[in-house]
């Protein structure tokens, strides 16, 4: 029997007196790419911290193959165990150059801290040529990252999560701000990350880029789930109309 | 990082380094100093060294001490207890505070200090442990920003509370003093403060040279990765308490080492030290040289206390509106300090505040 890559079972997620997530099961497949969709406040991001530990959900689990429990794994802990996070305003290392920024992204050791310190630079250099082509930014690479332009930005952020080789690629919002033919490269970047051994959830409200590069999606409506399936689908759905899309 | 930097930095430590026993000692002829000067240039060595250990978190990884006193003075106190036992097994004389406190000897547990190696050992153990205790505790709550910077002020404020009671045992408000020698030589005397003043700029030299070093190492920009964006870097699966951590205890130890060095030179320590308005001035010595790689800290230390020394003689009345003067003019015309002033810096934006303020939550 095959498992999601990642899952999300029975989640509840409560700020004060704000349920955020209200008893949600999702997952998500190697070798595809979801979409979550809804309108703000969904609990689309929430979701993502929850995955990545950076919100503690009240109740409910999160499942890395359908049987590592992240529960009680710190942050640094689920990154190492497979899930790589783009954050949806850009976050680079801005005083660092783009190459030292993929360079601290990929860990050589990741059990000791120290062996990862001294790793001499060169063994690095092959992957992060790679992941440079990858993401474009190979005429950059000794660019400092703070003087990049926001597309770049993004771009370099999904390549230092790529580098780490994520089984789970969360992407919060990677076109926001980005121009048509910025969005365009993006498109094609997530296409060609696509990977048997890597499941890819894409939080979006550009329904067109997530129509180009999803297989499915998934429309959060106050915590909970309102529609599974294509994004064709969705569009023509009344409930998904009536709360996000508009009539 | 630019290699000019730790070139001119590391040219006028060393000249300094070499100047003061030239010039202190007379050994070329028509060179002299007066003692005064050697003495003066020892301490601003110290507090160049000082300034350093703070750059170290607050350039280095974006965490403002305010409240490194507390390790200076630790490595003073320290150091003073040693001058003592030693001052005792030369004259037979009590140190005042302890036959002021009606004690016929010394508490056993002073013994210790007797040798030099193990004081030289609990000046490095003692503030790494207090550091690691503190850092521990507020790192792991992940307690940032001003507000950690509240809290280091605090405990600071803490000690000097404590060790103002004389039933502390260290001295009370009046301290420790009567100190007869460091290293064999009578402390007050030329060779005793040529000694001094020199094994300071050679430290001050050599934190700078390796800090730099140890900065542009893959640890040094993991630092500046927590400086810049902790979070990101705890999601590519470092754990930052243990960079953050480690960083903390050297920034301690170098601190209480120049404690240890500056206590000789001026002769007594007191809880003065202990006060926040010296950690708060370590942070201005740093904010006006320019945060980052230990030059602007180093600079910063240098100009300032070398015109306190100047105008504490001539104009003491002054010196507060000058300092004030000075940190207004810089945040106002040079945000990041002197050093942006020469332009060799990568050019990064860094906010004025960055590291003072909490990070802009996600």
């Amino acid at each position: 029997m095959t498992y999601p890559a990642i899952q999300v079972l029975d989640l509840t997620v409560r700020f004060g007196d704000f349920v955020a997530i209200d008893r949600l099961t999702f997952g998500a497949d190697y070798e595809r790419v979801r979409g979550v969709i809804g309108p703000n406040g969904a609990g689309k991001t929430t979701l993502l911290d929850v995955i990545t530990g950076k919100s503690k959900p009240e109740s409910g689990d999160v499942l890395l193959d359908g049987q590592f429990n992240l529960a009680d794994m710190s942050e640094a802990e689920r990154a190492l165990a497979g899930i790589g996070r783009k954050f949806q305003k850009p976050s680079v290392f801005e005083a660092l150059t783009v190459a030292e920024n993929l360079d601290l992204a990929l860990r050589l050791y990741p059990k000791s801290l120290r062996r990862d310190i001294v790793a001499p630079m060169r063994r690095k250099r092959e992957p992060i040529d790679r992941v440079l082509e990858q993401i474009g930014l190979a005429g950059s690479r000794n660019a400092v990252a703070g003087a990049l332009s926001h597309g770049e930005k993004q771009w370099l952020e999904i390549g230092m999560v790529l580098i780490m080789n994520p089984k789970v690629l969360l992407l919060d919002e990677p076109v926001a701000g980005l121009s048509d033919a910025e969005t365009e490269r993006t498109a094609e970047l997530v296409k060609a990350l696509r990977s048997p051994e890597r499941s890819i959830v894409i939080v979006e409200h550009d329904m067109n880029f997530v129509e180009r590069v999803a297989d499915q999606v998934t429309v959060l409506h106050e915590g909970r789930t309102l529609f599974d399936g294509s994004m064709a689908d969705a569009r023509k759905d009344p409930r998904v109309i009536d709360v996000y899309i508009g009539r | 990082m630019t290699a000019r930097e730790t070139l001119v930095g590391g040219i006028i430590l060393a000249l300094i380094a070499i100047a003061l026993p030239v010039f202190g000692l007379g050994l070329a002829p028509g060179a002299a100093a007066p003692i005064y000067l050697v003495n003066a240039t020892g301490q601003i060595m110290c507090f160049a060294l000082l300034a350093m250990s703070v750059d170290l978190m607050w350039g280095g990884a974006g965490v403002l001490s305010l409240g490194h006193g507390l390790y200076f003075a630790l490595g003073g106190y320290l150091i003073a207890m040693h001058l003592l036992r030693t001052a005792f097994a030369d004259t037979g004389v009590l140190p005042d505070f302890l036959q002021f406190m009606g004690q016929q000897r010394f508490p056993e547990w002073w013994a210790p200090f007797d040798s030099s190696v193990f004081t030289l050992a609990i000046v490095v153990l003692a503030p790494a442990l207090v550091a690691g205790l503190f850092g521990y505790v507020s790192f792991r709550s992940r307690v940032n920003g001003v507000y950690l910077s509240i809290i280091t002020q605090a405990l600071t404020y803490t000690a000097m509370l404590m060790m103002f009671r004389n039933n502390t045992g260290f001295g009370g408000n009046n301290g420790m003093t009567g100190f007869q020698k460091f290293a064999g030589l009578k402390i007050g005397g030329v060779e005793c403060a040529v000694l001094l003043a020199t094994v300071s700029a050679v430290a001050a030299l050599a934190a700078l040279v390796l800090g730099r070093a140890m900065l542009a190492t893959r640890y040094g920009r993991l630092l500046a990765a927590i400086r810049d964006d902790e979070p990101r870097l705890r999601f590519l699966g470092y754990e930052t308490l243990w960079i953050k951590l480690s960083a903390w205890c050297l920034s301690a130890v170098v601190a209480a080492f120049a404690g240890a060095l500056y206590v000789p030179q001026v002769g007594i320590i007191n809880p003065s030290l202990l006060d926040p308005s010296l950690s708060l001035e370590i942070a201005i010595w740093v904010a006006v040289g320019g945060r980052g790689g230990l030059l602007g800290a180093t600079i910063g230390a240098i100009l300032i206390n070398g015109a306190k020394f100047w105008l504490a003689a001539s104009a003491p009345t002054a010196w507060p509106f000058v300092l004030s003067g000075l940190v207004l003019l810089i945040a106002l015309v040079l945000p990041n300090g002197l050093l942006d002033a020469l332009g060799w810096r990568r050019r990064v934006r860094l906010s004025a505040l960055s590291g003072l303020l909490p990070r802009e939550a996600r």
